[in-house]
């Protein structure tokens, strides 16, 4: 069984928190309880005969109050950059991050937009969103919520990494 | 390390491990049973050993041991974690430190800490999301309705898509017609003011229009000009009904800049008012920049009309703001807005009140009595400031401007509401100049703008009159003393034949963006004359001038495209003029679109050269044909050695890059003669003609084609 250190990244209140939750534990909460700091969830994903230990780094939302800190993602194997498709300003603060993030490491990184259950309020196009994604390795649309596409997120992620690692 | 020092001051929440070598770690101290939750054995064994099984720990401590490796004197910290171990939670951050190759790993349980820190930042991210969401809401609906209402479809086909997008949205709406009548609103809308949809007295749009003229001086401006704006409002409804509520206004309006339809947007902002109140300092102060905002702004003013001493107001308004945020994102603007007041403060005198009054607005009352000369040295000491470079974390830098009103009281209006109105209505004129500027409230200024709402109004109806009229101007080649092309000059006769000089109209179609239609008219206009002078047997190319905001326009290059196909004209029958300043301000869009159109054969030149701020390099990099050297420099040749120099440079720096010279402005013969001497290529001015109606431009073709067959048969004669 492999390891792999995964990073949560976005603005503040995007639902990164919520997607572990959700992944990890199965549950959801409508309260927003604001994170400080790193806390780290495992979750063992089992692809056919082979298995990886992800380590999910849920890290403080970037905003005024708190800086996008490299340090974090020192020894990730992936990024996943969360969105909330509520809030443009959350977009556009999410591709910043991401190119923070590029300026000191070049390890994949998925796109999430989530709140897929909350109607759409951005002004953000569908061809918009796709020149947006491109850098990116996967998008995903989901839910921490209802759950939509969040068991999927990371089941494409572990075969990424299990693929990247030969295995 | 004097552990008893630590416990007479009190910092025994924390464990202490000197590094003894590479990844073990021996316990200093550790008298809190917490570290057995982190590191079980640790205090059995009296050390642990990394990998120590929490996967930030041992993150950290790799990142540790790099440090220790320097052997550098400080400390690295390993910022906030959680840590859930059976169940047990622990809050924590780490440091490393190195003092003269003593190596320690101190582990702090912040648990206390935490919880306050988490309930400061609960409440205030609570604010940050509820106003982004707010923000979102409203420019979503605002984007969507504008996307709809611009179509030229009537209202009735429309009714159906516009009421999918407002009738489920929780933000209220109102769609006012051009005379702020209704024309849609929402069920939001009511909701917000407690009416019902059966039983209203006064409209929820009447109570926003007559709150937002209360409230807000700028309303008259803002109607009048069709300004896009956004504030707060109070509604009180007594006995009980108080609320906040957030604002935006939105003119949607014609490729021609008519308003067809004005949106209005509303929000209750109530709960983030009252997570605002519960903290007192953020009532009369800015959460962002902690300077005074705008509702103790107001107080202060009203304060200041009461003393009846003369003080100046200052109205301050970053340029393009919008802008900046949505190149650069609202966090950046933040931080731009931040570092900006933390210049501009310092310059503010003791007594005086700098508040944030807006997104980009701010103001200064000048509280002591100063003279309009000291008003204006510190309007350009806060533009001096502001306009210097601010540099973003990705090491990119951006700039701002600053447009600067002001009104004095008692000389411009003795109560606040109206000397607001004047500040405002003074910072709306420094807006329309390119540049920042501070500029005062004056009967002048007032007329002037009364004009420019004037012009701009007629100048929406120009094109459909048919008052504008292209002139040429011919351009001579000074070796052949052919006509080769002319330059096509805009006028405008008004329909009470009043004639509007270019240099009054064309900053107006500049800033309001009636440029596009007008430029295009004039592209247009230009082919089909071209077509008419080939049919009249006249081979003459034009050049027609591009402003900023056309080279911006993404359709110009398929519209140049359509033009030359659908006039039957060759493309290098035309040739766009842009001044050095287009080509600085958007060096990447000029670049693409000059590659494009010489791609299609038509050529470019360079107007008013020697006066802006270009590089050679843009010469060399731009695919160029002439340079039209400024007409300033024409004119005192005669007298002036230096513009006698300058021109002589200009024509061999060209000539060395292949360029074309052309000169604007000769008058006189001596002009001409120099300009000849000196190899300049082709010359405009006085001398030959001056513009030209199209019909009168025709006939001195034709004189001069008639001329030239006189004078060749004159001289075959000999």
């Amino acid at each position: 069984m492999i390891q792999k250190k995964i990073c949560l990244l976005g603005a503040s209140g995007v639902g990164k928190t919520s997607l572990i939750k959700q992944y990890v534990e199965g549950i959801f909460s409508e309260k927003y309880l604001t994170s400080i700091g790193v806390k780290i969830d495992k979750k063992l994903v089992v692809c056919e005969d082979d298995s990886v230990q992800l380590m999910l780094w849920d890290i403080e939302g970037i905003d005024r109050y708190c800086g996008f800190q490299p340090k974090y993602i020192r020894g990730a194997s992936a990024l996943i950059i969360v969105v909330d498709h509520t809030r443009s300003q959350s977009l556009v603060e999410g591709i910043e991050i991401f190119r923070l993030a590029r300026d000191v490491s070049d390890i994949p990184a998925i796109l999430v937009i989530n709140k897929s259950d909350l109607n759409t309020a951005w002004h953000w196009s569908d061809e918009e969103l796709l020149d947006l994604s491109r850098p990116f390795s996967h998008t995903f649309r989901t839910s921490a919520k209802t759950g939509e596409n969040v068991e999927q997120l990371f089941s494409v992620l572990a075969q990424h990494l299990l693929s990247e690692a030969g295995r | 390390m004097n552990i008893s020092l630590f416990k007479t001051l009190g910092i025994v929440n924390c464990c202490i491990f000197k590094r003894v070598s590479i990844g073990s770690y021996e316990i200093v101290y550790a008298e809190n049973e917490w570290i057995d939750i982190l590191l079980p054995h640790a205090r059995d064994e009296n050390k642990f050993i990394a990998p120590c099984g929490s996967p930030f720990l041992d993150d950290f401590i790799a990142q540790a041991e790099e440090f220790w490796e320097l052997a550098h004197n400080g400390r690295i910290e390993s910022g906030i974690w959680s840590e859930t171990i059976d169940e047990q939670e622990l809050k924590l951050n780490a440091y490393a430190t190195s003092d003269d190759n003593d190596f320690y790993l101190i582990i702090d349980n912040i648990m206390e800490q935490y919880d306050r820190r988490q309930k400061t930042l609960q409440s205030a991210r609570e604010l940050l999301l509820s106003n982004d969401k707010i923000v979102a809401q409203q420019e979503y609906i605002h984007q969507r309705l504008d996307e709809l209402l611009s179509q030229s479809s009537t209202l009735k086909d429309m009714q159906q898509p516009i009421t999918e997008v407002i009738e489920k949205t929780e933000v209220g709406v109102a769609i006012l017609s051009p005379n702020l009548k209704p024309v849609s609103q929402n069920p939001a809308l009511y909701s917000i003011f407690d009416t019902h949809l059966a039983s209203v007295k006064t409209e929820p749009y009447e109570l926003i229009l007559e709150l937002f003229e209360k409230q807000y001086p700028e309303f008259e401006r803002v109607i009048s000009t069709g300004s896009r704006w956004s504030g707060e409002l109070f509604w009180l409804q007594p006995p009980n009904s108080e609320k906040w509520l957030k604002l935006a206004v939105y003119p949607v309006k014609t490729d021609f800049q008519k308003i067809t339809h004005w949106v209005f947007i509303i929000s209750d902002i109530s709960q983030v008012k009252h997570l605002l109140q519960n903290n007192e300092k953020l009532t009369h102060y800015d959460a962002l920049t902690a300077i005074p905002n705008r509702q103790y702004f107001w107080m202060q003013l009203e304060q200041s009309v009461n003393n009846a001493v003369p003080f100046y107001l200052l109205y301050l308004d970053i340029k393009n703001f919008k802008r900046i945020n949505e190149v650069h994102g609202h966090s950046r603007g933040d931080k731009i807005i931040k570092e900006l007041v933390e210049r501009i403060a310092p310059h503010v005198s003791n007594g005086d009140m700098f508040a944030r009054i807006g997104g980009g607005e701010f103001a200064i009352i000048r509280q002591k009595t100063v003279t309009q000369q000291q008003c204006i040295d510190l309007g350009n000491i806060l533009i001096d400031v502001a306009t210097q470079p601010f540099y973003l974390p990705n090491g990119a830098h951006c700039e701002v401007g600053l447009n600067i009103g002001a009104a004095s009281f008692p000389r411009d209006a003795d109560d606040a509401e109206t000397l607001m109105k004047f500040a405002d209505l003074a910072v709306f004129n420094a807006k329309k100049l390119e540049k920042s500027s501070v500029q005062f409230y004056s009967q002048k200024l007032k007329d002037a703008s009364q004009r420019i709402i004037e012009l701009e109004s007629a100048l929406q109806t120009a094109i459909a009159n048919h008052e504008f009229e292209l002139f040429l101007q011919p351009m001579l080649d000074l070796t052949s003393g052919t006509i080769l092309k002319a330059e096509a000059l805009l006028r405008w006769n008004r329909f009470d034949s009043e004639r509007i000089g270019p240099d009054e109209f064309i900053p107006i179609a500049e800033q309001t963006g009636l440029i596009i239609p007008i430029g295009k008219w004039v592209i247009s206009k230009a082919c089909e004359m071209i077509s008419t002078l080939n049919h009249r047997g006249h081979s003459c190319k034009l050049s027609v001038n591009l402003s900023p905001r056309q080279v911006g326009d993404r359709n110009l290059l398929t519209f140049i495209q359509t033009e030359i196909r659908n006039h039957h004209i060759q493309p290098n029958q035309l040739e766009l003029e842009l001044t050095e300043g287009v080509l600085v301000d958007n060096y990447d869009r000029v670049q693409f679109l000059l590659t494009e159109v010489r791609k299609l054969g038509v050529s470019v030149s360079i107007d008013d050269f020697g006066t802006g701020y270009s590089s050679l390099s843009y010469l060399k990099k731009l695919p160029i044909d002439h340079i039209k050297i400024d007409r300033s420099f024409v004119q005192d040749l005669v007298d002036d050695e230096n513009d006698r120099a300058i021109i002589m440079a200009i024509i061999a720096m060209a000539h060395s890059l292949k360029l074309n010279v052309i000169a604007e402005g000769v008058e006189t013969e001596l002009q001409r003669d120099f300009l000849q001497l000196n190899h300049c290529n082709l010359a405009q001015g006085y001398l030959f003609s001056r513009p030209l109606p199209f019909m009168e431009f025709c006939e001195y073709l034709s004189n001069l084609t008639n001329q030239t067959l006189i004078d060749q048969s004159g001289h075959d004669l000999k």
